[in-house]
């Protein structure tokens, strides 16, 4: 954990002295959805950390486990305390980098983003594209990508196997402001 | 016990195991405002166990309904609910209250300084610790 906080640090300082290149946000939008022919399960999560540094394209995203929204109380249990182990392995965190970021303008262009995302301390190479834009100085991240459940070693007893797929979707919104 | 009341025990237990399964199933989640907080602090000595000690500090708080006390430094809203920052203007983290969405319209008669008492779910720290489902205590 205390590796991971260092490189958020050292990625929202190191060239600070650039001004302003460096966009944040604390409360991006993250949610997550299964779909399986028993049930779909939605998660939200409204506390997301995410920095973007514009100078070269290198992204932070963090998040907290706990901070994932159920409607049913019961799966938001078993989420945390079975599947995740959110005591153990509090957070997520993505680390990346945007390819060709180039000049932003209001109107959204894809952009294709390639990283490490590591979940219940297994870290995974992940690649997946999004929609940027510069709106009113604010920098909009949108978009969605797969993650497989067996890939980050996740048990889900068999009694509730057809209950969950097996591949989850992943959707990001992030509005970053200028930091400071 | 003859065949028909063993039938009717078994019909009895199926209903009652079924309307439980049922209740359990939607549980509802833990009632912030109703609830006796597990921890009561100021929102420095919070943010201060996360900074010092992350690990013991999740173990300590993780979960856990806390009420604090601090000063707020910014309201914002977050996806249409409200925001407390508190700080005691010294560090560099804070610690993050969003409000539940019945708490909102309580946004309206705070100030920025002023000091104010906060009950909510821990969830973690990232760069501030984050308590969710806040409500105001008076």
């Amino acid at each position: 954990m205390k590796t991971i906080q260092f490189l958020l640090v050292s990625v929202l300082f190191i060239g600070l002295a650039h001004g302003q290149e460096k966009y944040i946000t604390k409360q991006g939008y993250i949610s997550f959805f299964s779909h399986s022919p028993v049930e779909d399960i939605k998660a939200d999560n409204n506390q997301v950390l995410s920095i973007i540094d514009t100078s070269n394209g290198q992204i932070a995203v963090s998040l907290l486990i706990q901070s994932f929204i159920f409607e049913k109380s019961l799966m938001q249990e078993h989420f945390n305390e079975n599947y995740m182990e959110s005591h153990k392995y509090p957070k997520a965190v993505f680390k990346g980098k945007i390819q060709d970021l180039g000049d932003l303008t209001a109107d959204n262009k894809t952009v294709n983003i390639i990283g490490e995302l590591t979940i219940r301390g297994i870290t995974k190479p992940i690649e997946t594209t999004a929609e940027i834009k510069k709106l009113d100085n604010n920098i909009v991240l949108n978009g969605d990508f797969l993650v497989e459940v067996k890939d980050y070693n996740i048990k889900i007893p068999s009694i509730v196997a057809n209950n969950i797929a097996k591949t989850i979707k992943v959707s990001f919104e992030l509005v970053h402001q200028p930091y400071n | 016990m003859n065949k028909k009341n063993i039938l009717i025990l078994l019909a009895v237990l199926a209903i009652l195991g079924g309307y439980l399964g049922i209740r359990m199933y939607n549980k509802p989640h833990v009632n912030v405002a109703e609830s006796d907080p597990d921890l009561v602090l100021f929102s420095q000595t919070l943010l201060d166990d996360f900074e010092s000690d992350e690990i013991s500090a999740n173990e300590k708080y993780l979960e856990q309904i806390i009420q604090v006390t601090g000063k707020i430094q910014k309201l914002g809203t977050a996806n249409g609910n409200g925001t407390i920052t508190l700080t005691n203007g010294t560090s560099m983290g804070s610690v993050i209250c969003h409000l539940s969405e019945k708490e909102n319209k309580k946004m309206v008669s705070l100030r920025e300084g002023q000091e104010i008492m906060v009950k909510g779910i821990c969830t973690g720290y990232l760069m501030d610790v984050i308590l969710i489902n806040c409500v105001l205590v008076n």
